[in-house]
């Protein structure tokens, strides 16, 4: 990115969802963007810089994928509030690029034709050609450049086609002005929104095209209630009870004059302009696909096998690099030594830094290799088939599976699953799927789990195909999503009770993948985890070096010492809660520590490891867990019982200060966020209480 | 409107092609459902049809829906929605 350069303009990129938007923005940024928020709400911002035909950058803003200006999710009201000035901090884009997908003309032409009625500068990028191409779809630009007058350049986001021809009409944009709107309504609607129109100019000062298109959500609204005092002038909403009686009397459908009028003249264009040169084929086979993908038995079998394949790939696949990177750190550490005279910086350098950081960078294959495997369920079009499955299991809890994306996204991290909530209509739903949707391990408990499972439980294996170690952690995510889906019900029951939603999604078309975005955006969660790494973990490692270090004594074993530092007399002072769970003071240190966010509890117990086994030179973390005893009764501090109890409690607690603020900012106050650290960490220390009992009176 | 003939999408099977002829839900719904494609006098190719949910396609997308939401759309067989004014489309 060239920070110097001027950046005239912005851009806004729309589209229905799946129409390839993600693909065209990352396409025409390259690597040039950043993911924000927009204020007030947990809607991803997605801006990045664009370089055009004369050298200029302008800023481009990908919004949220919409079927429509009418906003009735939180995501599509982003759409229409951006486009016409109401989101601050957000510039009024003077160009907006409409993505249509060219498989998919219908209904795409449907969002271009509101945004054509109202005097946008639009260009058209007429997506997915190559697919159009290959299912035999003719189409005939100019009599659609002619119908909505504005420009359509054909793309194929994908391979990058057409994008350069995209940027030099950029500037040329045509703002459709003179041209009439063409779509007819019925003589008696089409008096009453005329008069409607004119009102909201003189009243309430909108600009034309702006009160053309409010005077249509106004007639169609299902009743003009006290959220509008305030937004339009007394005279303007009587007038608007006058024109829902007018029109009912009339014998007009006024929910559904205007969409379906708009509908009518997009349909005639379409087939004025497109032509099937062949019936399709893909019918049949995507027929049979969804037939087993969604079948109630096998699919269901089939989404818990992908779900099996993929922990187990997560395991062995993701060892070699780790052992690499963990190899690298053991080299640094001894390089460093050899640089600095020992002492106290060799020993915060060596145990402290590259104890710490290292024991948590050596998990980022691991994480890497869940969203590669996320990324490629999205991409091929099976995610939102599990979904759909899942909408079975969903709406047993009042809950409908729209809410298992949020759920499964938060398998990854439940920050961008509680931004996939933006898509769920429902208020209450949406609520309670933001209170569970921390349950679902992310993978922050990935290197907890991992840590724990690869140092106490047997590599045996059981199922065929599948390692006892793999099995323990499918466990521990069924457990999580167990968790979350009794806490929806109880929660859909008692305070957020509500009927069962309706369920519509789409169900994108089946695709071979393009892993390029799935690269794009583990490239992103790469550089993000490193930042963390080098930020809040290397800073946290440092502190607790030196609160297990100081004071020092001088005589001693290194475990007495460290039990004598501030961190060993904080862990005895907070021994008596943790007894009752089984975890001695160590882990209550590391769980202290990791309140923050959970993978500080494995770069802890490497600092806390490191000093007090100082005098037994370089051996792994995990090494030092399994031989590590309790200096009075000699029995081991961690047992498989222990190592399940650990995790345990970290499937349940809200140990992530970042979700708390998400939750926050989304339900626009503490109430929510508190509630939901105080169930979380209630629960945990409840389930891992049980968890240790049962666990003890097995063993006995 | 012949009301002998109307049914409502989930007792569609699979494999038929259908004229939607009303909806009637919520009007937040329904005008949803309108966006996405299910609009009045659309035709509805019904992929499957399980015994609580479906997936159909309209505007050559496919979306899924559960019975709630497909009991709310009231369709007739293709022959007796046919207009031919409107898009009539052969796949
Ligand atoms: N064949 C083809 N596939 C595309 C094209 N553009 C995007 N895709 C694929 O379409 C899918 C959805 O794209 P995405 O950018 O995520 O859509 P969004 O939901 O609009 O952001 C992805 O699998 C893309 O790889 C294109 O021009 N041709």
């Amino acid at each position: 990115m060239n920070p110097a350069a001027t950046v005239t303009g912005t851009i806004a990129i729309i589209g229905n969802p799946n129409c390839g938007k993600t693909t065209l923005f990352n396409a025409l940024t390259g690597l040039r963007h950043k993911v924000g928020n927009y204020p007030g709400v947990t809607v991803e911002k997605k801006e990045g810089r664009v370089t055009l035909a004369d050298g200029s950058d302008a800023l481009l803003l990908d919004l949220p994928g919409t079927y429509s200006l009418s906003p009735n999710s939180p995501d599509e009201k982003i759409v229409s509030d951006v486009l016409f000035g109401r989101m601050p901090g957000t510039a009024v884009p003077d160009v907006v690029i409409c993505v249509v997908d060219a498989t998919n003309l219908e209904r795409n032409l449907y969002l271009l034709s509101q945004l054509t009625d109202l005097k946008f500068p639009v260009v058209v990028a007429l997506n997915m050609t190559d697919l159009a191409e290959e299912h035999g779809i003719d189409i005939d630009i100019p009599a659609l450049e002619q119908a909505f007058g504005v420009r359509f350049i054909s793309t194929v986001a994908r391979k990058g086609t057409g994008l350069t021809e995209l940027i030099a009409a950029l500037p040329g944009a045509s703002t459709n002005e003179g041209s009439i709107r063409r779509w007819y309504l019925p003589e008696l609607a089409r008096k009453e929104h005329q008069e409607l129109v004119e009102m909201l100019v003189r009243n309430d000062r909108l600009t034309e095209a702006a009160a053309y298109h409010e005077a249509q959500l106004l007639l169609a609204a299902p009743a003009v209630d006290d959220s509008y005092h305030g937004r339009y002038s007394p005279e303007t909403l009587s007038h608007v009870r006058q024109d829902h009686t007018v029109l009912h009397e009339g014998g007009i459908n006024r929910h559904s004059v205007f969409v379906e009028s708009r509908f009518k003249w997009v349909y005639s264009v379409y087939n004025m302009a497109v032509k099937h040169r062949r019936t399709r084929t893909v019918h049949s086979i995507s027929d049979r696909l969804d037939a087993v993908l969604t079948h109630r038995v096998w699919g269901l079998a089939i989404f818990f096998l992908l779900m099996a394949l993929m922990f187990q790939t997560i395991f062995t696949w993701a060892s070699y690099p780790m052992e690499l990177i963990g190899a690298g750190f053991d080299l640094l550490a001894e390089g460093v030594s050899s640089l600095i005279p020992p002492g106290d910086l060799q020993q915060l350098v060596t145990k402290g830094v590259i104890g710490g950081v290292g024991a948590v960078v050596t998990f980022l294959p691991q994480i890497l290799f869940l969203f590669l495997f996320l990324g490629f369920l999205e991409d091929t079009g099976y995610m939102a088939r599990a979904a759909f499955n899942m909408d079975r299991m969903m709406s047993t809890v009042g809950l409908h599976g729209k809410s298992f994306i949020p759920l499964l996204s938060s398998f990854a991290c439940a920050i961008p699953g509680i931004m996939a909530t933006r898509t769920i209509e429902n208020p209450r739903d949406r609520l309670v799927t933001i209170l569970v949707a921390p349950l679902m391990s992310c993978s922050a408990r990935l290197p907890v789990f991992a840590l724990l499972i690869a140092s106490f439980v047997p590599d045996r294996h059981v199922l065929g195909f599948i390692g006892l170690p793999a099995l323990v952690l499918i466990s521990m995510y069924l457990l999580g999503l167990g968790a979350a889906l009794v806490t929806a019900k109880l929660l859909k029951g008692t305070v957020l009770k509500g009927p069962a939603p309706a369920f519509i999604m789409e169900l994108p078309p089946y695709r071979l993948p393009a892993l390029k975005n799935t690269f794009i955006h583990m490239w992103e969660r790469s550089v993000l985890f490193l930042k963390n790494a080098g930020t809040i973990i290397l800073g946290v490692s440092v502190i607790l070096w030196f609160l297990a270090t100081y004071p020092k004594m001088e005589e001693g074993t290194a475990a007495e010492r460290l039990a004598h530092s501030y961190v060993g007399q904080a862990g005895k002072f907070i021994e008596p809660a943790l007894t009752p769970l089984g975890f001695d003071w160590k882990i209550g240190i590391g769980i202290i520590s990791s309140v923050l966010q959970r993978e500080v509890f494995v770069s802890t117990l490497g600092t806390i490891y490191n000093i007090e086994d100082a005098d037994e030179g370089s051996t792994s973390l995990m090494e030092r867990l399994r031989s590590d005893v309790d200096p009075v009764t000699g029995a081991p501090t961690f047992t498989l019982l222990t190592a399940i109890c650990v995790m345990v409690y970290y499937v349940l607690a809200m140990q992530c200060l970042s979700t708390v603020a998400v939750v926050r900012r989304e339900t626009n106050g503490w109430k929510w966020p508190a509630f939901q650290f105080a169930y979380m960490t209630v629960l945990a220390y409840g389930a891992t209480f049980l968890t240790y009992r049962i666990g003890t009176w097995i063993i006995s | 409107m012949p009301k002998g003939r109307m049914k409502t999408l989930a007792q569609t099977p699979a494999g038929s092609v259908v004229t939607i002829s009303r909806l009637e839900s919520h009007p937040d719904t329904c005008n949803r459902l309108r966006e996405i494609g299910f609009c009045e006098n659309a035709t509805i190719r019904c992929v499957t049809n399980g015994s609580s949910q479906m997936i159909c396609e309209v505007c050559n997308t496919r979306v899924g829906l559960n019975y709630t939401t497909a009991n709310a759309i009231f369709v007739l067989p293709q022959d007796a929605g046919k207009d031919p004014e409107n898009r009539e489309r052969t796949e």
